[in-house]
């Protein structure tokens, strides 16, 4: 197989998609002259920038994001108060008009968000009016302030199935209801928006949150003239609620709908893991903040390799791969344990393997001061693997997995003498029968 | 060879990457390499498209990963500069080309051979490149080596410290696999042979033998004197041992100021020499060798005897090289080029005690190279003239590049050339082709 037999297009709601790779509704997405230059760079789609019907104006606060970095790494998330389009409609629609014109094979899709039942009518009906192939209904954005607005609606569900069904009645085009993450339980909503009778679902939306406080003035950011807010986090650091939701709701039987998901991606590996947990489309926006359009030939090219390479021709064969082997943790077999093994050919001897072994994980290290080297007691070892993550070569620390009659050492009790004077009955699980 | 990165380290070197938008150091190799691109695909986890950016752009992206000069080419202009220091892209694309291969991934499927012959003389990286790139096109490439083994300066002029010969026979299995086809031990030697290949069923020939003749001081031969090319061949043609015996523990004499000086003077440390000294008529700074190149010298304790000029060769009764006599040097005034020149200094002559030297004070064409192809217009130097955006010589289907045209230069311009000549000699089959249809039609 080689890359002539790889096939990125996917179907999702009955609309051809070129690649699963989109914009999501965002900054990235403003405008056409933006979403053209993207469609160039090789995004098959775009959700574009939440309309809003001109009736509420939109002013964006100033400054409105704030980057968050760990160590010399930056931007692993993005907090932003950002709010839906401040274009005015007609601006949005004649870019819309203007891009199904120039791009007829990308799917562009209207996102939108209502103040009230017959707001999210219309903006509906217009969208479709002016070439919308879909549309996605913001459910999620964190930062509108207006009660019955974003966020609120996606953590009231019966507003959910009201407006999705209010929007259903008046378009024949497929309806996307986006889900924010901040709630416990994500299939609720989204089977509240099934029975609203949406075709799909899209999650997760910024996840609240706050990501830095300026310790001079004692305001969290971003800072917007001395208040800062609770607002909406993403980037890497939402991958793995992102990354959750979508296999929830993968894996619920009684939603079953195509999903797209979003929260954190920038590379092929990222959205690739999106697909194997059950979406059939991805979108971006803090991985386009971050390094700009560019990145999804990276996407487009690495997903190609890697489907070469596993001999799988088309995208839906990935969607959802890995769910048969996601399970709840009573399924794990626990009868078969490992340990570390150490290979210290490469060692460079920092002894950050033995700084983390002696304080967060099972004192299954010494330290060599002469050699300036770790020293493994295997039978220590609680295979947390904790020294590999902060080993700063790699190949040098690996998991391996022991005999069934390989026993691990207990944690050692300092003072054996003391157990005489313990306060202490053996917990029984029913006290009826003892009493 | 330098200690080459493993996977944390070239990632982490990579993710220093400012990812420039104009990418500054995708415009300073001579070969087109585009590290701007090959980075950020690394950054992207998209790391069989970086080694594909590389390999498609440059089949011997490994060796120029470890041989380009690159702090005056691609990173030169790295804005990681004016943070701290640039990114090291030749250490990360060698990396890239490395791990390739540790996967498996072959770049190249191997393509259909269908088009015509074409000859290829010398197997050095002009020679390489060009039959790689006009493999990948689909002509019958044959490539004509008079040594032993194929790599020109890559296996016979580079010491095996800083290019190992393990590596170069990776980077060949590449080219190798796109069905070139190698004739080693097959010197093109008679008068007028190289043209005379059109004749044998090869439609073109790129010429790309090199500059394998040693330059000499002094007119008279002197036992314990050796020329550059010998000296750094000797392990790949059976002469190693005999070197080793001469300069193990022995005082050694370098006398020139380029890469190759310092190359020969590296490798006899690496031999175990005594003392190695390298002379040099003028001052430290105008040795063309690499400014790293120069530091890693003065690292192996090399000792430099700049300004000094050789005289003449004392010999013992066994009539072997004993000393060199030197006359110490100064710089004159800048004249109208602006390169000072080196003046003797009045009644300075010194002796230098040596048990060998190695003069490498540059290569030439060999004093018959000429006659192998009667039809090329060749300079004074015996140089092929040939354009060097298309490796056009004075005579049709007859290309020439590398050092045979260029006169001493790098690896990556000798890729570039080998480059150029494949489109070239592409285009111009093209239009002969073209024309042969024509004329039956």
């Amino acid at each position: 197989m080689n890359k002539n037999d790889i096939d990125l297009s996917i179907d999702f709601c009955g609309i051809k998609f070129k690649n699963p790779f989109l914009l999501s509704s965002s900054p990235v997405s403003n405008s056409a002259e933006m979403v053209a230059r993207s469609f160039e760079a090789g995004w098959g789609g775009v959700v574009f920038k939440t309309l809003n019907s001109d009736t509420t104006p939109i002013i964006h606060p100033s400054p409105r994001m704030n980057g968050y970095g760990y160590g010399n790494k930056r931007l692993v998330g993005l907090q932003n108060v950002e709010m839906i389009s401040d274009r005015p409609l007609k601006d949005n629609l004649a870019d819309f008009l203007y891009l199904k014109k120039k791009y007829p094979d990308h799917v562009l899709i209207s996102s939108i968000m209502g103040f009230s039942n017959d707001e999210w009518a219309y903006l509906a009906r217009i969208s479709e009016d002016n070439g919308a192939d879909m549309l996605e209904l913001n459910f999620s954005c964190p930062h509108m302030a207006v009660e019955g607005a974003g966020h609120h609606v996606g953590q009231a569900f019966d507003l959910i199935e009201k407006f999705t069904n209010t929007v259903k009645q008046c378009v024949s085009i497929p309806v996307i209801a986006k889900m924010t993450p901040n709630i416990t339980d994500m299939t609720e909503p989204a089977i509240y928006a099934k029975k609203g009778g949406a075709d799909a679902i899209s999650a997760i939306n910024t996840v609240s949150g706050i990501s830095q406080i300026d310790l001079d003035g004692f305001i969290p950011k971003p800072n917007v003239f001395g208040i800062g807010s609770v607002s909406g986090t993403s980037g890497p650091i939402v991958k793995p609620i992102g990354l959750r939701f979508i296999s929830d709701m993968a894996k619920c039987e009684d939603l079953s709908l195509p999903l797209s998901g979003i929260g954190g991606i920038e590379t092929w590996i990222d959205a690739l893991e999106y697909i194997l947990l059950g979406a059939s489309t991805i979108q971006v926006t803090t991985g386009i903040i971050h390094y700009g359009y560019g990145i999804v030939e990276d996407m487009i090219e690495g997903l190609t390799d890697f489907m070469v390479e596993k001999k799988i021709a088309k995208v839906k064969d990935l969607v959802g791969k890995a769910l048969p082997n996601l399970k709840t943790t009573d399924k794990f077999d626990l009868k078969r344990q490992g340990r570390a093994r150490y290979d210290l050919t490469n060692c460079v001897g920092c002894g950050q393997c033995y700084t983390v072994c002696r304080d967060a994980a099972g004192f299954a290290l010494e330290w060599d001061p002469e050699k300036r080297r770790p020293i493994l007691n295997e039978d220590k070892c609680l295979s947390c693997m904790i020294c590999s993550f902060v080993c700063p070569v790699s190949g040098i620390i690996s998991y391996t997995e022991m005999p069934e009659d390989w026993k691990r050492q207990d944690a050692c009790v300092m003072d054996r003498s003391l157990e005489t004077q313990i306060k202490y009955q053996p917990f029984n699980a029913n006290p009826l029968i003892s009493s | 060879m330098d200690k080459r990165y493993d996977f944390t380290q070239a990632f982490a070197e990579a993710d220093r990457c400012l990812l420039c938008h104009d990418a500054p150091c995708s415009k300073g190799c001579p070969a087109n390499t585009d590290p701007g691109k090959f980075i950020k695909k690394f950054k992207m986890q998209n790391i069989k498209g970086a080694i594909r950016t590389i390999k498609e752009n440059n089949i011997l992206g490994g060796a120029c990963g470890i041989l380009c000069p690159t702090a005056r080419l691609c990173e030169k202009e790295c804005a990681g500069s004016h943070l701290d220091r640039p990114i090291q892209i030749g250490k990360i694309q060698e990396f890239l080309v490395s791990h390739g291969r540790q996967i498996g991934f072959k770049v190249f499927e191997k393509p259909e051979s269908i088009l015509e012959k074409v000859a290829v003389i010398g197997s050095g990286p002009a020679g390489l490149s060009c039959g790689a790139e006009l493999a990948k096109k689909g002509y019958k490439v044959t490539i004509f080596e008079r040594m032993d083994e194929p790599g020109g300066v890559l296996r016979y002029g580079v010491p095996s410290y800083r290019f190992s010969k393990a590596y170069l026979k990776t980077e060949l299995e590449d080219i190798i696999h796109l069905g070139v086809k190698f004739e080693c031990g097959h010197p093109i030697k008679k008068d007028g042979e190289a043209e005379d290949l059109l004749n044998k069923g090869f439609k073109a020939v790129f010429i790309a033998t090199g500059l394998w003749d040693a330059a000499s001081i002094f007119d008279e031969n002197t036992e314990g004197v050796y020329n550059s090319v010998d000296f750094l061949s000797s392990p790949h043609t059976g002469r190693l041992d005999i070197v080793k015996d001469q300069v193990k523990d022995k005082q050694v004499a370098v006398i020139g100021g380029g890469s190759v000086a310092m190359d020969c003077a590296g490798f006899a440390a690496s031999l175990g020499a005594g003392d190695v000294y390298l002379i040099y008529r003028r001052s430290f700074s105008q040795m063309p060798a690499e400014k790293e190149e120069r530091i890693e010298s003065l690292e192996k304790n090399i000792h430099f005897l700049i300004l000094n000029q050789p005289e003449a060769y004392l010999t013992n009764d066994k009539g072997m090289v004993s000393g060199i006599k030197l006359v110490r040097t100064q710089l004159s005034q800048a004249k109208g080029d602006g390169r000072r020149s080196p003046v003797e200094i009045k009644d300075s002559q010194w002796v230098l005690d040596i048990d060998l030297v190695v003069e490498a004070i540059g290569n030439k064409a060999f004093d018959l190279s000429d006659k192998l192809y009667p039809g090329v217009d060749i300079d004074d130097k015996k140089l092929i003239k040939a354009r060097l955006d298309n490796c056009q010589t004075s005579q049709q289907a007859i290309f020439a590049g590398g050092d045979i045209v260029r006169g001493p230069s790098l690896v990556v311009n000798a890729v570039c050339d080998g480059k150029t000549a494949a489109n070239a000699i592409d285009s111009y089959l093209v239009r002969r082709r073209a024309k042969l249809t024509t004329k039956e039609g």
